[in-house]
């Protein structure tokens, strides 16, 4: 909020200033000037005004043409701007796009020297995007595309928009569901470092990067922007690579993948249909898993599609596994068995039995400490016994059902 | 059990009216006679589907202020329509809507209501028309309430987008780019309740149509506005105001009505000694009986939401129903869920319910039909609320009753003494002010954010290139070229509200018991004296220390208490005058001033006083940062001849007095909440070294209440005189200078003398 008090003195203030300093700002025109022989870009006059242009090259690591080769080719896109709100006061400063061309990356970034310049960028723009059949973003879809159409409505482009690739693919949500586990995020730069080997040299964090291009446009050095320009071609170029590595991954190589999330992946080769590679992948990975609740976690989705399968007897087993140890996660893994033997093979005693152990293996958990939060024991506590108790009953009323049959057969005799 | 014949009401209120022990409390009693319906054709070019539908519900052709309404803005002018509740208004501004929308599908309307229910209200009736006319309109509320999911549809193919300034400023401004298919074809934008927008409100308000309009000539669009308020003097000036653009004012009411009577009823005084009346609230309810009681159906209005739920339960014993039957008695107030509301309206409607109780939330045009009878307990504030709700009875034909029970309030009894400042005095006038600096400034921030502002443009002020540089220099904006950008990573339209600038309360919470819990609230500028730290603050008459005040979360923690001494905080008010910008001319025996001042007030300690010897039993020091403001106020200094005949003393306790009746009078005058105007009377004033009264606005940086104050000076002098001169106290009492124990034995008079000097 502006102070009370100085409001009157600060306008006067400012009448001053406005008179002792005019036009102290260099022109809009000095700075395309002077930001293109900085960054050593191309001008180019062609829509209507002219654009900045920067243009990038980079060898990509043998395969990932080849790794792609199933796509319609792509551009690959990344936005900077000048806020995160998709108010229509935001402003995209520097749009990248990338394309591979046999074993290099091209990429072309469109840098905004100031406002004005900004139809002739997003036209730009929206041409060169115009010229590939697909456009790949991370986290496009909640972001960078909203913000090019409020950009594009805003200076009444509705047929560069309407021109757009229709096809778009986010990776953002692939790469959460296989590697945010993992990884503890799913950030570009989580899955650059974590997955594609990437590192980068110098970077500058995306919460800056709007103060750095305000600093520059309040005639700070165009050298505060070197870091953003390489910030937004690390981000496109990891993008193919990321892509790339999906493909590759979809495709067979998860089997020898060192980092992935096994759940995700699993319901990536359903969604494809490869429910046989979907089983052995979770199978291997609960034999492998380190924690025991991610393992019984994998089991989890194992188990049902063995039993959607019809392979009670290796859902079991697959539970069996989990039991050895005491814990609490033995004790859900006997629960689990409990259920299968009660709803799948109507084995009433069978599950009584398991829900025994359950309930042993849980006291001798607690006993050796190893049980885990309390809440999660009394969770499982409650759980067994609730079960125990209408096993009970269950037992005991097939029980009597069973007497009065026979007593009626005697009856009859 | 309540039920009643027809003609009922007009045999109840005359056997009221003739009643003695009613007859002695009435002050003044006047009649409105009945007005015959005047009609005019339709209009030649109106949609014909539009007039079916309205035909076959019973509206053969429309009163002429409906005409009026829809020829101005079809002919392209801006309108305000200024007619009495239950008038047709809402039908002004549909009819255009959906004949605009019924030839050109593409067309697009803004609704503006001050809340979601009354937004929701007319979404109801918009759709009702537009079903019955079989126009396929595509509308729907956006505002707090509307589902996520449906906000993508409105915003894309919604005709008629009904929503309120506060969202419209936060929400769709400065997203336009999603609303470019409303933006683009705009063609009517409707603000309903005008005169809600006075004051601080209206000012942002006005800045929000500032905003609208530059994103219309963005897009290409130049809307009509319709504009629709309640009896206030400056109608076509405040809609002139709000949207900058000469309207049409059209306020010949066709809509008929049957006789009414008015009446202003002031309880007996009860304590002659302390100048104390029955209690306004009980006068309302024996009133309330009497007609709910002889079948008339009868709404009671009340200031606050306690004294409602009372009142309502007083009413329910009395007209019990049998076992098993839904009362026909309801409160209504805010609070109540939209549907226990709904349903209250529609019994109203169809005559089930036969009583309702409410708070001002009623007052505003949700649609409850025309009742037989209205009182409002307690002068609700402003002339024109009073009209509103005196407005809820009037049926098209039969008698009606107004009335208005007066409580022991200052401005209450001066309206009891002087009831021609209701019927007679022009009403109040709806005062804003758009170019208050700190309201445009932020205004002006928005507006850059949402479309770059060229160097030469105005935006309401013709300072406005200073303001940008102001902006510039602070780091909001850039200029490149010849255009201003916004240029800063936070989002403007967040950081501030149009509502905020009403001072806000401090909250007491009571921890005494298993829970905490809220006990009242006190304005602001009161808080500093009654709930600081260690304050013994007395609430019905119960003791509670104040433990913790926590000032900048607005709370004070207090807990149960009993000792036997009070507290009395010192309060310090400066004010320094910065600019002079207008005197009187000529100037009166005195000085009379208009300026810019700046208002600090601080609290510094405070004493613990015993009961009744009021002995000195302590002190205290009191934390509570200096709170200032810069605002415009209207002074006036006695002539020295006259000061000069008093000793200090008297002339310390005149001073008191007199600024407490020029606030009473001055808000009456002004059509504003006593709070909004502040008072300080100072024995030597620095600024003009001598007896000086201040009278500010106290909202910082002013919405032009204390500019109108000094065109009005001379009312306001009127005003107060008669109204200290015809009290029946012997020397001050609270509703005229204020208790002699405060004001001194001779204080009475020597306001009246100080007022007469004034003049």
């Amino acid at each position: 909020m502006l102070p009370a008090r100085s409001l009157a003195d600060r306008i006067a203030s400012a009448r001053t200033l406005a008179v002792a300093a005019p036009g102290a700002a260099a022109s809009a025109e000095d700075r395309l000037a002077r930001l293109a022989r900085w960054f050593d870009a191309r001008t180019d006059h062609a829509q209507g005004g002219t654009v900045l242009v920067v243009e990038r090259s980079v060898a990509v690591p043998h395969g990932t043409a080849e790794a792609l080769s199933g796509l319609p080719s792509g551009a690959y896109f990344d936005t900077e701007t000048t806020g995160l709100s998709t108010g229509a006061g935001t402003v995209i400063f520097l749009a990248g796009i990338a394309r591979v061309v046999g074993d290099r990356i091209h990429a072309r970034q469109y840098l905004l020297p100031d406002f004005p310049y900004e139809p002739p960028l997003l036209r730009a723009v929206a041409g060169d995007l115009a010229a590939s059949p697909r456009i790949v973003t991370y986290n496009g879809r909640g972001f960078d595309l909203p913000m090019l159409a409020a950009r594009l409505t805003f200076h009444g482009l509705f047929r560069e928009q309407a021109a757009l690739p229709q096809a778009h693919d986010d990776l953002l949500p692939d790469a959460r569901r296989l590697f945010r586990r993992p990884l503890g995020g799913a950030r570009l730069a989580d899955v650059e470092s974590g997955v594609l080997g990437v590192r980068r040299s110098s970077d500058c964090p995306g919460s800056e990067v709007p103060t750095r291009y305000f600093g520059y446009l309040r005639g700070g050095s165009p050298d505060i922007l070197a870091e953003v320009l390489d910030h937004n071609f690390q981000d496109i170029v990891s993008l193919a690579l990321l892509e790339a590595e999906l493909c590759r991954l979809r495709s067979g190589a998860w089997r020898h993948a060192r980092v992935l999330d096994p759940r995700g992946m699993a319901l990536e080769l359903l969604r494809a249909g490869a429910v046989d590679d979907a089983l052995e992948l979770v199978e291997a990975a609960q034999s492998t898993a380190a924690d025991p609740a991610e393992a019984n976690a994998l089991r989890r989705v194992a188990s049902r599609l063995l039993i959607a399968l019809g392979q009670v007897d290796r859902a079991e087993a697959l539970w069996q596994l989990g039991t050895r140890r005491a814990s609490v996660d033995a004790a859900a893994a006997w629960i689990e068995v409990a259920r299968i033997r009660e709803r799948h093979r109507g084995d009433l005693a069978g599950a009584m039995a398991a829900t025994a152990a359950a309930s042993r293996v849980l006291d001798v958990a607690f006993a050796l400490g190893r049980g885990g939060s309390m809440v999660e024991v009394g969770r499982t506590r409650l759980t067994v016994e609730r079960r125990l108790r209408r096993l009970r009953r269950w037992l005991a009323a097939a029980d009597r059902r069973r007497e009065r049959a026979e007593r009626r057969r005697v009856a009859v005799a | 059990m309540l039920t009643a014949p027809p003609g009922t009401a007009d045999d109840a209120i005359a056997a009221l009216l003739g009643d003695p022990a009613i007859g002695r409390m009435i002050v003044a009693h006047r009649i409105v006679e009945p007005r015959a319906p005047r009609l005019a054709p339709w209009p030649e070019t109106i949609d014909p589907r539009v007039v079916a539908a309205l035909r076959a519900r019973g509206i053969e052709a429309p009163y002429t202020h409906q005409a009026a309404t829809f020829e101005a803005v079809t002919a392209g002018r801006n309108a305000v329509v200024v007619t009495p509740t239950a008038s047709g208004k809402t039908l002004c501004y549909n009819l255009p809507v959906l004949d605009g929308i019924a030839k050109d599908e593409a067309a697009r309307a803004l609704y503006l209501f001050p809340t979601k229910a009354l937004a929701a209200d007319q979404l109801v009736e918009l759709r009702a028309l537009a079903d019955a006319a079989r126009i396929g309109l595509k509308t729907h509320t956006y505002d707090g309430d509307t589902p996520a999911s449906i906000r993508s549809v409105v915003r894309a193919a919604g005709q008629v987008v009904i929503t309120n300034p506060d969202m419209l400023h936060a929400a769709i401004l400065p997203h336009h780019t999603k609303w470019f298919k409303l933006f683009e074809n705009l063609r009517y934008v409707v603000i309903d309740e005008l005169h809600t927008y006075r004051g601080l409100f209206g000012s942002h308000v006005a800045n929000v149509i500032r905003r609208l309009r530059r994103i219309c000539n963005h897009y290409g669009a130049d809307p009509i506005f319709i504009c629709a308020s309640a009896t206030i003097a400056n109608p076509r000036e405040l809609a002139e105001r709000v949207i900058e653009a000469p309207v049409d004012l059209i306020d010949d009411n066709g809509a008929p009505s049957g006789r009414k009577h008015i009446i202003i009823v002031n309880p007996p005084v009860a304590n002659e000694e302390l100048g104390i009346r029955s209690s306004a609230l009980l006068t309302g309810q024996r009133l309330a009986e009497r007609l709910i009681g002889s079948g008339v159906q009868t709404i009671a209005f009340s200031r606050s939401r306690t004294s409602v739920e009372v009142l309502t339960s007083y009413l329910r014993e009395t007209f019990a129903p049998p076992p098993g039957h839904p009362h026909a008695i309801r409160g209504y107030r805010g609070g109540y869920l939209p549907n226990e509301r709904h349903e209250i309206e529609a019994g109203l409607r169809d005559g089930r319910v036969r009583g309702v109780v409410a708070t001002n939330a009623l007052e505003l045009g949700i649609d409850i039909g025309s009742l037989d009878a209205a009182i409002s307990i307690g002068y609700p504030g402003t002339i024109a609320s009073t009209w509103q709700q005196m407005g809820r009875s009037g049926r098209r034909s039969g008698t009606s009753l107004g009335a208005l029970v007066c409580s022991s309030a200052p401005i209450d009894q001066f309206l009891a003494t002087h009831p021609e400042y209701l019927f007679d005095a022009s009403p109040e006038h709806g005062l804003i002010n758009p170019d208050n600096l700190h309201v445009l400034l932020n205004h002006l921030r928005a507006s850059t954010f949402e479309l770059p502002v060229p160097a030469t443009e105005r935006f309401g002020i013709a300072e406005t290139p200073t303001l940008l540089e102001v902006l510039q220099e602070d780091g909001w904006i850039r200029r490149a070229d010849d255009r201003y950008y916004w240029s800063h990573e936070n989002f403007p339209a967040s950081d501030f509200s149009l509502r905020s600038g009403a001072p806000e309360n401090v909250v007491i919470i009571d921890t005494s018991g298993d829970r905490n819990r809220v006990l009242g609230e006190v304005d602001l500028f009161a808080a500093p004296l009654l709930v600081h730290e260690k304050a013994i603050y007395i609430h019905q008459g119960v003791q509670h220390h104040v433990d913790r005040l926590d000032w900048e979360e607005r709370k004070a923690y207090v807990t149960r208490t009993d000792v036997d001494y009070y507290t009395d905080a010192d309060l310090g008010i400066t004010l320094k005058v910065l600019e002079v910008l207008e005197e009187a001319d000529p100037p009166p025996a005195g000085l009379r001033q208009r300026g810019e001042v700046m208002v600090a007030w601080k609290v510094t300690m405070f004493k613990k006083l015993k009961y009744h010897t009021h002995e000195n039993v302590g002190w205290g020091s009191i934390s509570i940062p200096e709170q200032e403001m810069h605002t415009t106020a209207t002074w006036l200094v006695p002539p020295a001849v006259v000061v000069n005949r008093y000793d200090r003393d008297t002339l310390d306790g005149a001073l008191i007095g007199l600024a407490r009746i020029a606030r009473t009078t001055g808000a009456l005058l002004l059509m504003c909440d006593p709070r909004d105007l502040g008072v300080l009377a100072q024995v030597q004033s620095p600024f003009t070294g001598r007896p000086t009264l201040y009278l500010y606005d106290a909202t910082p940086g002013g919405v032009g209440l204390t500019e109108r104050l000094f065109t009005l000076v001379d009312d306001l002098l009127r005003a107060s005189r008669q109204a200290v001169e015809s009290c029946p106290c012997a020397d001050g009492c609270p509703a005229c200078v204020g208790p002699a124990i405060e004001v001194g034995a001779r204080g009475k008079t020597t306001v009246v003398e100080l007022l007469a000097a004034l003049s």
